[in-house]
């Protein structure tokens, strides 16, 4: 269980977190919502460590970032690493010995090849798959189907469900409500840093629809399209 | 095309100061530096003038990569991109043209910026999905990334050992052995981004360690065979040779030190100046590799802890 109290983040005057409250259950899948530049990804990098911010995140987990698994929106990659040498970084960094890299290869990656030549689908596959086999229990995934074919779409949906049944726990952002809305159990939605609503798996429909009307609204008009 | 080179420069300008090197002090210190590193090679090494047009072609062809070029392609007709890259490598290759110059190399001074020139006929971006094998792969990532962009540095090393021992000359044995030493140091003088040490669930002190252990043993492996070739060959400069061998060893600690001490910064001039002052007097390292290991410390803990 992660236990968000009372966050809040700035950078200088800008707020870009406010008073964020939030109880993340174990073997969960939460979805998290909102416009670019509602705070997502600044949300994960505190809840990874990598930002310091006023207010509490406790966790049964003892350091909490020792069992994340994080995917970044844009994974970084060294120019001259192959894919399996990346995949094995990252589990050396956790002190996990692969041995059969090639069979757990489920995106039938070309890992002999330097990961920096991948398209943007196949590094965001590749990030993933190594995060995979870190042995994490908690996986914060930022924008995961972006980028991605249907085919891995899929496998992607899959793999998070998965990872629900084993009791993992699961953030993801996306902007491709359909595949939250498969995935799930709660979604939070986010607007200028503040979590505004919190929905639960059985009202899902409602707030497709009251998002369109929320974000949508009559903006298209505004470009007067002829 | 003005444009161009003026945004170039105001480019170079901001590095600098992002850097933490005022304009002025950078633009009297780069020269410096330049001159005494070139007079440095110039006194310490034999072929001297071929080794520093490598160094000088090296350079220039930093400018050579596929993306930046296509990029320039795509923005500029065929004409003025070749006017701009050769004028580009003319600009890169002048700081080694004029110190040949003043040390009265004129036909190696035109063949430099001929070749320099030339660098933009060749397309460096090959679709040949060819992966260099390296001997570093179990521990990613400096050295296996390191390994592959400048493998070609240590046949020449090791060719400088051979040269060293056919022709008697003992410096020049030590010049291979730093040379690598220098590769090794580049492969740390960049910072990570931040998800690499981020990901490691060890304590900053073991972190370090590691780091430091891999570092220390992959140069050990690369120089074994010059350190083995120059002990045989020069029996009685065998202690000379051990303190350059550890002056290496300690140069390498320090930079991964200094390296995460500003992490997840890139490192600063203060740095840089310590470095610099602990190259020119070595028990100055004494002082420098505790504080930047304390300063490590502090930093790495930010996300390791």
């Amino acid at each position: 269980m992660i236990i968000i109290k009372n966050l809040s983040k700035s950078y200088g005057k800008n707020q870009v977190l406010n008073n964020i409250n939030l109880d993340i259950k174990k073997g969960n899948v939460y979805g998290i919502v909102g416009e670019n530049g509602a705070g997502k990804t600044t949300l994960f990098r505190c809840l990874a460590g990598l930002e310091s911010f006023e207010g509490k995140i406790a966790s049964h987990l003892n350091p909490l970032k020792n069992h994340l698994g994080l995917l970044l929106t844009e994974p970084f990659f060294f120019s001259k690493i192959t894919g399996k040498e990346y995949i094995q970084l990252l589990a050396n960094s956790r002190q996990i010995t692969l041995t059969n890299i090639e069979e757990r290869n489920i995106f039938d990656l070309p890992l002999n090849q330097y990961a920096s030549t991948y398209s943007t689908g196949m590094k965001k596959k590749l990030a993933l798959t190594a995060i995979l086999l870190q042995d994490n229990a908690v996986f914060i995934l930022d924008e995961p189907f972006n980028g991605v074919d249907i085919q891995s779409n899929l496998m992607i949906t899959e793999i998070i469900k998965k990872l629900k049944n084993l009791d993992k726990t699961i953030i993801i952002s996306s902007h491709i409500f359909s595949t939250l809305a498969d995935t799930c159990d709660e979604i939070f939605l986010m607007k200028d840093g503040e979590i505004i609503k919190k929905v639960k798996q059985i009202d899902f429909d409602n707030l497709e629809s009251e998002m369109k009307a929320f974000t949508i609204g009559n903006r298209i008009d505004k470009l007067e399209l002829k | 095309m003005r444009a161009y080179f003026r945004l170039q420069f105001k480019m170079f300008n901001r590095n600098m100061i992002a850097f933490g090197l005022p304009l002025l002090i950078g633009y009297t210190l780069i020269p410096l530096l330049f001159v005494l590193f070139s007079n440095y090679l110039f006194s310490i090494i034999e072929f001297e003038t071929p080794i520093y047009c490598l160094i000088a072609l090296g350079f220039v062809s930093k400018l050579s990569d596929p993306k930046r070029n296509d990029f320039l392609k795509s923005i500029y007709n065929k004409t003025n991109y070749l006017k701009l890259r050769s004028i580009e490598n003319l600009i890169y290759a002048l700081p080694f043209t004029l110190f040949l110059i003043y040390k009265t190399q004129f036909l190696t001074a035109i063949l430099l910026n001929l070749l320099g020139i030339s660098i933009i006929l060749f397309n460096f971006n090959t679709h040949i999905n060819m992966t260099i094998p390296t001997p570093f792969g179990k521990k990613p990532f400096e050295f296996v990334v390191g390994f592959r962009k400048t493998f070609f540095i240590f046949p020449i090393s090791y060719f400088l050992t051979y040269i060293s021992i056919t022709v008697g000359n003992f410096n020049l044995g030590v010049f291979a052995m730093i040379l690598i030493a220098l590769i090794c140091l580049s492969y740390y003088s960049k910072i990570e981004h931040e998800y690499f040490v981020w990901n490691f669930n060890v304590s900053a002190k073991d972190f370090l360690f590691e780091k430091t252990k891999t570092c220390l043993t992959y140069f050990t492996i690369l120089c074994l065979p010059i350190l083995i070739a120059l002990c045989i060959c020069f029996v009685h400069e065998i202690s000379i040779l051990l303190v350059f061998f550890l002056l290496c060893h300690a140069y390498l600690i320090t930079l991964i030190f200094a390296k995460y001490s500003s992490f997840p910064k890139e490192m600063n001039i203060s740095q840089g100046i310590l470095i610099a002052i602990s190259i020119m007097f070595p028990p100055m390292l004494f002082v420098i590799i505790p504080l930047f290991y304390s300063q490590s410390i502090k930093k790495l803990n930010t996300v390791l802890k």
